[in-house]
């Protein structure tokens, strides 16, 4: 089980590095998200350095959103998928390691550029490692909310549209939460308990999505 | 209470009444078939018959309208019939960004490997000499099957479900199919075949299965 859990991981990282210059797409996209607030609303120090922590996490949130569509559509198309399925393996553990590669690729590249995004619109202090702690927690739970939706729609057309207006409302507590512990850390507030939310949905979700996810895709393959 | 006289080794496919609906219209059956260990069974029948839909329906992706599907005594998908099963299917579940080594190895890393078998020995064996650090997308449609028949010939599967393994493949191609079904069930495995009745298939077929629309 851990040899197939590893084959499927080496899999995926090895076809995102032969596609290396795909990852580099979503934070381009949201360095351009961020950039344009300060054009929009002015470049007034203040105004930007309040709302920054949630510019970010919601720029990451909808830069995730454009490849998120993408995580089983190769394998639908080629037909991996089948032998996916069908492979004498428990499903949920291989898409919990697709999840784990998909983090990896497009969710770790954009934590690493938040912090230049948040510098870049003022926020400083304390809050810095606490966005970058939310942002830690909450993109791999909506990798992981993601992945079931992505299943869900998998083989539909214009899955991606249907995907972001399904995504979307689900997103908003995690949104909530992070923003709310950035937003309490700026003004010397006690910031741990909304981070703590999002530990606990976290661990919710690493056990749960994975087997919604994974029968999810049986249903899509079973027409 | 224990069953006094198990049966030791459940057929590979068992099949009763099997039918398939697909929005109230019958695709096939009822169907009645079994398949032993060290045969194989060829599934004929035109365009649109309901052969790739019965090989789906054994290998569990399909759920059987009617009747009762046995694969090792299981039912279809279940952990002991995919344990045992192999399939292969008109899309061939190859990445076309990695190589044909690595497409081998992460079938082995899914599925197992038949002890004794190497991959580069495999490759050699179905002609891929010399490609197997090519991007499986640069090699053409005979080149992808048989790299498709290399991962199958590795597997430790008892039971192959083969869905027109004919297609795309040259007269040495052909020939290459039937030696490894030819070795295949000579080791006790078993396999279905799917054919539209193109390819003339004689060796060793215990019994065809014929699909009427």
């Amino acid at each position: 089980m851990a040899a197939a859990f590893r084959a499927m991981l080496q899999r995926d990282l090895l076809l995102a590095w032969r596609r290396r210059g795909d990852a580099l797409l979503p934070v381009l996209y949201a360095v351009m998200v961020a950039t344009l607030f300060p054009f929009a609303l002015g470049p007034e120090h203040t105004l930007l350095a309040r709302i920054s922590g949630g510019v970010v996490l919601v720029t990451v949130l909808l830069s995730m959103l454009l490849s998120l569509d993408a995580v089983f559509r190769g394998d639908l198309e080629d037909g991996a998928l089948e032998y996916l399925v069908l492979a004498p393996q428990p499903l949920a553990l291989l898409v919990a390691a697709r999840m784990l590669a998909y983090w990896l690729v497009t969710a770790l590249p954009l934590i690493a550029v938040a912090p230049l995004l948040a510098y870049m619109l003022g926020l400083e202090g304390p809050a810095q490692p606490v966005l970058l702690l939310a942002l830690l927690l909450a993109t791999p739970l909506l990798a992981l909310i993601g992945s079931v939706l992505t299943a869900l729609t998998v083989g539909t057309r214009r899955s991606g549209m249907l995907l972001a207006l399904m995504l979307l409302p689900l997103a908003v507590p995690i949104v909530i939460f992070a923003a709310g512990a950035v937003g309490a850390a700026q003004q010397g507030l006690p910031w741990v308990a909304p981070v703590a939310w999002l530990a606990a949905a976290l661990a919710l979700a690493v056990v749960l999505a994975p087997l919604a996810c994974a029968t999810a895709l049986r249903i899509a393959l079973d027409s | 209470m224990m069953n006094a006289f198990p049966d030791p080794q459940p057929a590979p496919i068992d099949v009763r009444g099997l039918v398939y609906e697909r929005r109230d219209e019958r695709v096939f059956g009822p169907l009645d078939f079994t398949v032993e260990a060290g045969t194989i069974a060829l599934v004929e029948g035109d365009n649109g018959s309901g052969k790739t839909t019965l090989l789906r329906v054994i290998a569990g992706l399909l759920r059987a309208s009617a009747g009762e599907a046995r694969v090792f005594g299981s039912a279809p998908g279940s952990d002991e019939a995919r344990a045992g099963t192999a399939s292969l299917g008109h899309l061939l579940g190859l990445k076309g960004d990695l190589t044909p080594r690595e497409n081998l190895h992460l079938g082995m890393g899914l599925y197992g490997c038949k002890s004794g078998e190497d991959p580069d020995a495999m490759l050699c064996r179905v002609g891929l000499e010399g490609f197997g650090d090519e991007p499986v997308r640069t090699l053409s449609a005979g080149q992808k099957k048989r790299t498709a028949l290399a991962r199958l010939a590795l597997l430790p599967a008892r039971l192959w479900l083969l869905d027109e393994p004919y297609a795309n493949l040259d007269r040495h191609g052909i020939a290459l199919v039937n030696h490894l079904l030819a070795l295949h069930a000579a080791a006790g495995g078993s396999a279905l075949v799917t054919s539209h009745g193109a390819v003339s298939f004689h060796q060793g077929v215990a019994c065809t299965i014929r699909l009427t629309p």
